[in-house]
């Protein structure tokens, strides 16, 4: 039955099926073969009502919207300036420049796509007037905006959170460091890239103008204060951080800043609608799907037959990494999380594995997933804003896959790298 | 057959003993197998009581608080003490109770459930930031419930103020002091380690965590009669091994709990302190016949009649 | 810093209808209901969360009711957006193997996908329809709010039947023009370099 239903998704998937279908068709052909026919399909519609249920989910859309809110107003660009008043005139400056960005907006922005709009569409010119290659700033741009996912907020680990029942906030904590490493390691490519390529420096920024980026950018600089403040200063949970993030954009983008009208906020709002949307129907048929397979036990089956078991924690890890590239490669991450972590659920208790480092490590494949071809949100996503031909997009990403990769074995390597802020910041 | 059962807990938890008890006589006994589902791996717990009431499942183990979308009387599990507080009293009151053993399974009935077993599991523990004995203390505690209106009405009238709150969430908002308390069985709370962020254990002995074991009835009705006796027997097989299993796992679980952290303090009211938190108890009950009117009230008072019964004994 | 952006960007802004006529009017309508719902749903999710936030701290208690506001809002989101984003042809789906063929190959198997999809959506509602239904029969109330459970799954069904029709009338679509459509009124966007006018 698990070879049936992999045949299905597989072959309806490369097909270029809307992503839902895969799951639904074999979902449903689980249902058939278990129960002899349609009998029991309520059950079906009833796990994927369950699938959306969870109150923790409401921080997606709520990141979605405060995002949004700041990418059209005024808070991502001043944000950005200072990021080039700063670091603008070292070498490679405009690309670490735009590394940088990413993260400092992935402290506001819980969705990869996101980023590679807010970050990539002000500073891809920049970065070609420079004389930076195309396919290299392409390439950073999708890249770096993986950066986002692991600095909290990230909708990836809010999906992995809820459907692990794992602690979104220790989730948040442990996705900082990470996110650093990624951010040096990139930094540090860029300045190489520089050097090689005898990229020219930018002009520096007069203190003055440093000064006067850093008060535009102030307001926009309390978000991490709040989420990360608030969340750890127990001030709000998760959820209720998302919300008051978009209280906050709203107040800044529509009565400090005066960038955008209150009509806008009905078109904002729709956006933001109709990408919940589409990632949450996925949610609700990959929780369906997921029922059928572990009412089938065949997680259990599987992991039996691959000797993961055996594997010992180290062994565990790997594979989960290496099962995620993979399935990044073709599958959205949101549904590669739905289908993945369930399968893998009872190696990870029985390994004795921390459930956060599993999140960090899975978050961190799926980032890498959004970039990684032929399938990828984050190709797609600068394929539409910047017109490029997808070749042009992807051409420049192996050295960045290549980074992040070593990355992840280094977090394998050393979880104190995730770890260690998760235990500062829940030590008693 | 092949048979199914599901529970809402963990792997070792009470309910997973319990049904694998069940499990070992039925295959024991019979050619039957019996494949056991632990929480999540099928949904949550409304979820596995809907797959019980369509016959996905053939039993299902669901706490009556849980129950109180569709049944709303089995939220009387919630009133403060109104089960006695000491184990032996407990078993004897759920051995002879008229309430549990007659009215409940009607109840239950009435969805297409057979009502085969209720136990307790559990006595009630609240851990707090900081050691308590009267409802005083307890004001502008924020304390964790499950999403329950009743339950929200306890806490509600011992002065603290209830935060419904998911369980994935409850460690980081007690460690982050978003919240002061919760409450839980105490093995519980050694097993999710609270302990580690909420030191102070109060046993106020306001209530048992019980459970009730069902199968859908359909299902039951349909056996022979050889096989309803099989699973008659096997449900009091495992009662008796888990009414066993449940005494000292309170004092054990303690002992761990001492054992791992020396910021723990144990406080045990005595009667008089109790009788500051009884005093409150009224308030609930008038809640709890709010919203179940009559029929509740009738169960109510069963109950009241059960206990008194097994407490002049 | 950079100059106020003029106009917001609304890339789902209007929508034509694929019917002729009264139905094509009709069409367009739901559309304009399903984007005020997807508005509407986020506005007031933002709106019942942040209140919730600002009760817990003036009255040192939230609303009871918070959470299953956001839960019927949540499904209200979902099951308007399937069918808007299925009119916009919004659904993620890996179009890798898809972009390589040619006009005529592509043509046909969108016809084949949306067919299909649209086959599926309706095999949902008729199930969900069913759901709600049994649901309905058992009397299963929300905990706060205190109705009943199967009301606030109205939606499922009938965003399921709204995304059917759409996918079927990309089908028929794909049929009756010259152009690949993605969904009644989108073109299939990127290798547009071939045939379309
Ligand atoms: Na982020
Ligand atoms: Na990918």
């Amino acid at each position: 039955m698990a070879m049936t239903l992999m045949l299905i998704m597989i072959g309806l998937l490369l097909l270029g099926f809307p992503m839902m279908i895969p799951l639904i068709t074999a979902a449903v052909v689980g249902f058939v073969m278990m129960f002899d026919g349609f009998g029991q399909m309520g059950t079906f519609v009833q796990q994927m009502m369950g699938g959306i249920r969870p109150a923790s989910l409401i921080a997606v859309p709520m990141f979605i919207l405060a995002a949004d809110i700041m990418t059209r107003g005024q808070s991502a660009d001043r944000l950005i300036n200072m990021v080039m008043a700063f670091i603008g005139h070292i070498k490679g400056g405009l690309a670490i420049s735009t590394a940088t960005s990413c993260t400092l907006f992935g402290a506001v922005s819980g969705s990869t796509q996101a980023t590679v709009v807010a970050v990539g569409s002000p500073l891809r010119p920049k970065m070609l007037k420079a004389g930076y290659s195309d396919s290299f700033t392409l390439a950073l741009i999708i890249n770096a905006s993986d950066i986002a996912f692991l600095i909290p907020p990230s909708i990836g680990m809010i999906i992995y959170g809820v459907i692990s029942e794992t602690s979104i906030a220790e989730l948040f904590i442990a996705g900082i460091g990470p996110g650093l490493l990624i951010l040096v390691m990139f930094s540090m490519y860029c300045l190489f890239y520089a050097f090689k390529n005898k990229v020219p420096t930018e002009p520096k920024a007069s203190w003055s103008e440093r000064g006067r980026s850093v008060r535009d950018a102030l307001w926009p600089l309390f978000f991490p204060v709040i989420i990360v403040g608030g969340i750890y200063g127990g001030i709000f949970s998760p959820t209720e951080a998302a919300a008051v993030c978009v209280l906050y954009a709203f107040l800044l983008e529509f009565i400090v800043f005066r960038s955008l009208k209150l009509g806008d906020i009905y078109k904002i709002a729709k956006s933001t609608g109709l990408i919940t949307a589409v990632v949450f129907i996925l949610v609700a048929v990959g929780n369906g799907f997921s029922w059928i397979i572990s009412f089938a036990q065949i997680p259990q089956a599987i992991l039996e037959s691959v000797g993961v078991n055996e594997a010992g924690p180290v062994g565990v890890l790997v594979a989960i990494c290496v099962a995620f590239f993979i399935a990044c490669m073709f599958v959205d991450p949101i549904v590669v999380i739905l289908v993945l972590t369930p399968i893998f659920a009872p190696a990870i208790q029985a390994t004795g594995l921390d459930p956060v480092l599993v999140g960090v490590l899975i978050t961190l494949q799926v980032a890498i997933g959004s970039a990684t071809p032929p399938f990828g949100c984050d190709i797609f996503t600068a394929i539409a804003i910047f017109k490029r031909p997808y070749w042009e997009v992807i051409r420049g990403t192996p050295p960045f896959v290549f980074m992040l990769i070593l990355a992840a074995a280094l977090i394998i390597a050393f979880p104190q790298i995730a770890l260690f802020l998760r235990d500062l910041a829940f030590a008693d | 057959a092949n048979w199914r059962y599901a529970h809402e807990e963990y792997e070792g938890d009470v309910q997973d003993v319990f049904a694998y008890k069940f499990k070992e006589y039925i295959e024991e006994n019979s050619d039957h197998t019996l494949q056991v589902y632990r929480f999540g791996e099928l949904g949550e717990s409304d979820d596995i009581m809907e797959q019980t009431q369509a016959g996905i499942l053939n039993f299902v183990n669901q706490s009556p608080g849980f129950t109180g979308a569709l049944i709303p009387e089995a939220q009387i599990f919630f009133i403060p003490y109104l089960l006695p507080t000491d184990m032996d009293t407990v078993v004897e009151f759920f051995n002879e109770s008229k309430a549990i053993n007659e009215m409940f399974p009607k109840m239950y009935a009435e969805h297409g459930l057979e009502l085969l077993k209720m136990y307790p599991e559990g006595e009630m523990v609240v851990t707090l930031d900081e050691p308590a004995t009267s409802p005083e203390e307890f004001s502008n505690k924020k304390i964790r419930v499950m999403t329950n209106p009743l339950l929200s009405e306890t806490y509600d009238a011992f002065g603290a103020t209830p935060t419904p709150l998911p369980w994935g969430e409850v460690y980081g908002a007690l460690q982050t002091n978003m919240i002061q308390g919760q409450e839980n069985p105490i093995f519980w709370i050694e097993s999710g380690g609270l302990y580690e962020v909420s030191p102070n254990l109060i046993f106020t002995g306001h209530g048992w965590f019980t459970t009730a074991m069902m199968a859908n009835q359909n299902f039951y009705d349909g056996l022979s009669d050889g096989d309803k006796k099989l699973v008659q027997d096997a449900a009091d097989f495992a009662y008796t091994e888990i009414l066993e299993h449940i005494d000292g796992l309170a004092d054990e679980a303690l002992a761990k709990i001492q054992k791992a952290s020396d910021k723990v303090t144990v406080t045990r009211l005595n009667e008089e302190q109790i009788e500051t938190f009884r005093a409150r108890a009224p308030q609930v009950e008038k809640k709890f016949i709010e919203m179940t009117g009559k029929r509740g009230e009738e169960l109510l008072n069963q109950f009241k009649t059960d206990l008194e019964a097994v407490q002049n004994n | 810093m950079s100059e106020n952006s003029p106009e917001i960007e609304d890339d789902t802004g209007s929508y034509e209808s694929g019917l002729p006529g009264f139905l094509g009017t009709i069409d367009e309508w739901i559309a304009r209901i399903e984007a005020v719902m997807l508005a509407l749903g986020v506005i007031l999710m933002a709106v019942n969360t942040c209140v919730n936030v600002i009760a817990r701290f003036v009255f040192g208690e939230g609303l009871f009711f918070s959470g299953e506001i956001n839960r019927i809002l949540i499904i209200l989101i979902t099951f308007a957006g399937i069918g808007y984003a299925a009119r916009h042809g919004r659904h993620i789906r890996m179009s890798a193997i898809y972009d390589l063929l040619p006009v005529g190959g592509r043509k046909a198997l969108m016809i084949v996908i949306a067919l299909f999809t649209s086959l599926v959506m309706f095999f949902l509602c008729y199930h969900s329809y069913g759901y709600v239904d049994t649901l309905q029969s058992r009397g299963r109330i929300l905990p706060a709010l205190g109705f009943p459970i199967w009301t606030i799954y109205v939606w499922v069904p009938v965003g399921f039947a709204i995304t059917g029709i759409q996918y079927l009338l990309t089908a028929i679509k794909n049929f009756t023009s010259r152009d690949v459509y993605l969904s009644t009124g989108v073109v299939d966007g990127y290798a547009d370099t071939e045939s379309e006018v």
